[in-house]
């Protein structure tokens, strides 16, 4: 069955878990409520897609979309070659979504990499603490109103101090 | 023994010019690899660029024996703290290679959680620039730390004052 | 005085700390072991000792600024990340390029995978104690790095795609360079084989270590030739084909072990297939031109128009100037490629400015890295290097 249809059959079963369905380029996007997303995947699963390619997020803060933040799935079914873009929506106040650990164990370290990044918090997620930041980092580098060039950890180190000093030479 | 054969065979020299020449001619390096930066060293210690001729091919990867820390490659902030450790871990007399353009000065990364720059916190005595810096390069910033090494005099270490 | 029996010697683990500076470990990682005797019962690795912000950067570089962003992730390979980017702006913007410069990118797809399998195999050998593998792949890579210089002008960051086509073509002569390289990584090749396959040590060391299952390969979301060495039968070059792949012809190495010694044999196999890739694209190798149209704005037009006419300055200046050049559509892309560890893909949300809004790498290193834990555990502390270099880990990638 080609991706097109089974969207449009999970847009039937489920109908208040999805937003919209679009196309670009080819691709088949579908956009859902954050806290359904367990259900969708599960249906998506069961429907032939069954490897998990890549889990990101977006921070729609100057794009506009549904909500803040958009977690996006990117699903392939072996047998067909077909791929299909599963996005799931949650808001700033409460950003929070179940975790899809449970049905394909790559999630666990790229939702780690999510919540280190961007703050999302995943529900149900075995270990959910920072993986490319250090543990006591303060705040979520790839949010829109982050700096790029950071809040001064960079500089924030100690200067060695050796117990022998050297005279510099002039060359 | 007449004097012909005591020419040619006694060699008179100053004792800091002996320690100098043998420290140059045996730096042993470790190397500090973490990126990109890292296999153009590993292609200096291969065999078309061969640093073994400089007498550095010791690469023991242990701090306690080696007198050379070459940083190559981009130093996190996650990674600084290592460095720190691993520098402080080397016996004195010690030099430092900050290789290629992220450890001398952040290179194309100027991001929140990439040092700008190892000198800021360990002293460095040569740089390398080149992203990454070609084996040649290399070999050429090592001569010229073993000119460095070849002036210093043992006058110049002094312990340092207390604070 | 009594005597000392079993049950009197309290055993405990012992946490080892196999530590983010060691030689054994491909770059920066750190893996948190604990033992009982010389047994692992539990590893957690630790990641993050490169991040370098690579995302961050793509929001404030223009489209064709990030492809000298993209060669400092698998640096082993540059070539196959700025052709895998290439291909995700050109689907996000629409934009066809000529069949001479889809030949040429494969061609030099097939050298990067090449020289990354030599140094993977190489470094494997060396962390198991085996030296010569290593120096006589590196000899190779010289001289794959030599044809890299001919063609784009360094060795290793090479930056040679631009969104629409290639910074430039490759030289009169070129061809018997790459075929004179060809037969002498056939002989590596061989050579090679013969010292491992057979070799009683390297079988001891490598078969039944570090086994993996189909299921747990799809579920742990792994590809590339450790997928294919459980017996998975997916390439993208064959199955999505990118890039005119399709009018190729090669095989796909495939193994039904899954251990260590089977991805060996598999990117041994993947070497061979890449030399009649590249044989085949030398032969075929259509004429014609590398650029694109460039008053579309996403590519900078040759030198010599540049200097000598005015629609060539005007051209120039539309693409490089801040606030002038592209405007592609609103919208997003993924496109899958097989790189030499596994599916690499760039993902790239647009807004319509000459910016992108997010550029994702999909990184194989880190989707494969996270199954060690589960395969070490029960085996002993010197079979970690052999799996450690069996899944070619490149930190750049890994934390980007």
């Amino acid at each position: 069955m080609p991706t097109e249809t089974i969207l449009s059959k999970i847009k039937e079963r489920l109908p208040d878990a999805v937003l919209d369905i679009t196309e670009f380029a080819g691709e088949h996007i579908l956009h859902v409520k954050g806290q359904d997303i367990l259900k969708v995947l599960t249906e998506l699963k069961d429907d032939g897609f069954h490897f998990l390619a890549d889990l990101t997020a977006i921070d729609n803060l100057t794009l506009g979309g549904f909500e803040r933040f958009a977690v996006s799935y990117h699903l392939l079914s072996h047998k067909t070659t077909e791929r299909a873009t599963v996005k799931a929506y949650i808001s700033e106040e409460k950003p929070s979504l179940p975790s899809v650990e449970s049905l394909w164990k790559t999630a666990d370290w790229q939702e780690r990499e999510v919540f280190d990044l961007y703050g999302i918090k995943f529900e149900g997620h075995p270990n959910l603490i920072r993986i490319m930041n250090p543990d006591d980092y303060d705040g979520y580098p790839l949010r829109k109103d982050y700096p790029r060039l950071g809040r001064k950890e960079r500089g924030d180190f100690p200067v060695i101090d050796r117990p022998i000093q050297k005279k510099k030479r002039q060359e | 023994m007449n004097h012909d054969d005591v020419k040619s065979n006694v060699l008179t020299t100053t004792l800091e010019s002996a320690i100098n020449w043998g420290r140059k001619n045996s730096l042993w390096p470790m190397p500090f690899g973490t990126a990109c930066c890292g296999i153009e060293f590993m292609a200096v210690l291969a065999a078309r660029t061969d640093i073994s001729r400089f007498g550095a091919e010791a690469i023991r990867f242990s701090p306690r024996q080696s007198d050379l820390l070459i940083v190559a490659g981009r130093i996190s902030i996650k990674m600084m703290p290592v460095l720190i450790r691993i520098y402080e871990q080397m016996p004195e007399p010690k030099w430092v290679i900050s290789m290629g353009a992220c450890a001398s000065t952040g290179g194309v990364f100027d991001t929140y959680s990439v040092i700008q720059g190892v000198d800021q916190f360990i002293p460095v005595d040569v740089y390398v620039p080149g992203c990454p810096p070609r084996p040649e390069g290399v070999v050429e910033g090592l001569m010229k730390l073993q000119d460095l090494v070849d002036k210093e005099k043992l006058s110049d270490y002094s312990p340092a004052p207390t604070k | 005085m009594t005597r000392v029996t079993e049950q009197t010697l309290e055993t405990d683990k012992m946490v080892l700390n196999f530590g983010p500076q060691h030689p054994a470990t491909h770059g920066t990682l750190r893996i948190i072991m604990e033992l009982e005797g010389e047994t692992v019962t539990k590893a957690t690795p630790e990641i993050g000792y490169l991040h370098s912000g690579f995302e961050k950067l793509g929001e404030d570089l223009d489209f064709n600024q990030y492809i000298t962003i993209t060669d400092r992730m698998n640096y082993l390979s540059p070539l196959c990340n700025n052709v895998a980017y290439a291909l995700a702006a050109e689907k996000l913007i629409g934009i066809e390029v000529s069949k001479r410069t889809e030949y040429i990118r494969v061609l030099m797809c097939e050298l990067s995978r090449i020289a990354d399998h030599l140094l993977n195999v190489g470094m494997l050998a060396v962390d198991l104690g085996a030296m010569t593998a290593f120096l006589y792949g590196f000899k190779l890579r010289e001289d794959i790095y030599d044809l890299f210089e001919i063609a784009t002008g360094t060795r290793l960051t090479t930056s040679y795609t631009l969104v629409g086509g290639l910074m430039r073509d490759i030289p009169e002569g070129y061809d018997k360079a790459v075929l004179k390289v060809l037969d002498e990584v056939d002989e590596v090749a061989n050579d090679i084989e013969t010292l491992l396959n057979k070799n009683r040590i390297w079988q001891d060391r490598t078969k039944n270590i570090g086994i993996i299952s189909k299921d747990d390969a799809i579920s742990y979301g792994i590809s590339g030739p450790m997928a294919r060495a459980t017996g998975i039968e997916w390439d993208i070059r064959v199955n999505e084909p990118y890039s005119r792949y399709d009018e190729f012809d090669f095989d796909v190495a495939i193994a039904l072990n899954g251990d260590v010694f089977d991805r060996y044999l598999v990117r041994m196999e993947e070497i061979r297939q890449s030399i009649k890739i590249c044989r085949q694209s030398l032969s075929k190798m259509p004429a014609g031109d590398v650029i694109v149209d460039p008053g579309l704005g996403y590519s900078l037009p040759p030198k010599d128009e540049v200097y000598n006419s005015i629609e060539g300055l005007i051209y120039h200046f539309e693409v490089t100037m801040p606030n002038r050049g592209m405007v592609p559509p609103v919208g997003e892309a993924y496109v899958p490629t097989e790189s030499p560890n596994g599916e690499l893909g760039f993902y790239i949300v647009s807004d319509g400015n000459r910016t992108p809004y997010r550029v994702r790498t999909r990184p194989p290193s880190l989707i494969n890295y996270s199954i060690f834990s589960k395969l070490i555990e029960g085996h002993m502390l010197s079979d970690a290097p052999a799996i450690l270099g069996s899944i070619n880990i490149i930190a750049g990638e890994l934390d980007r």
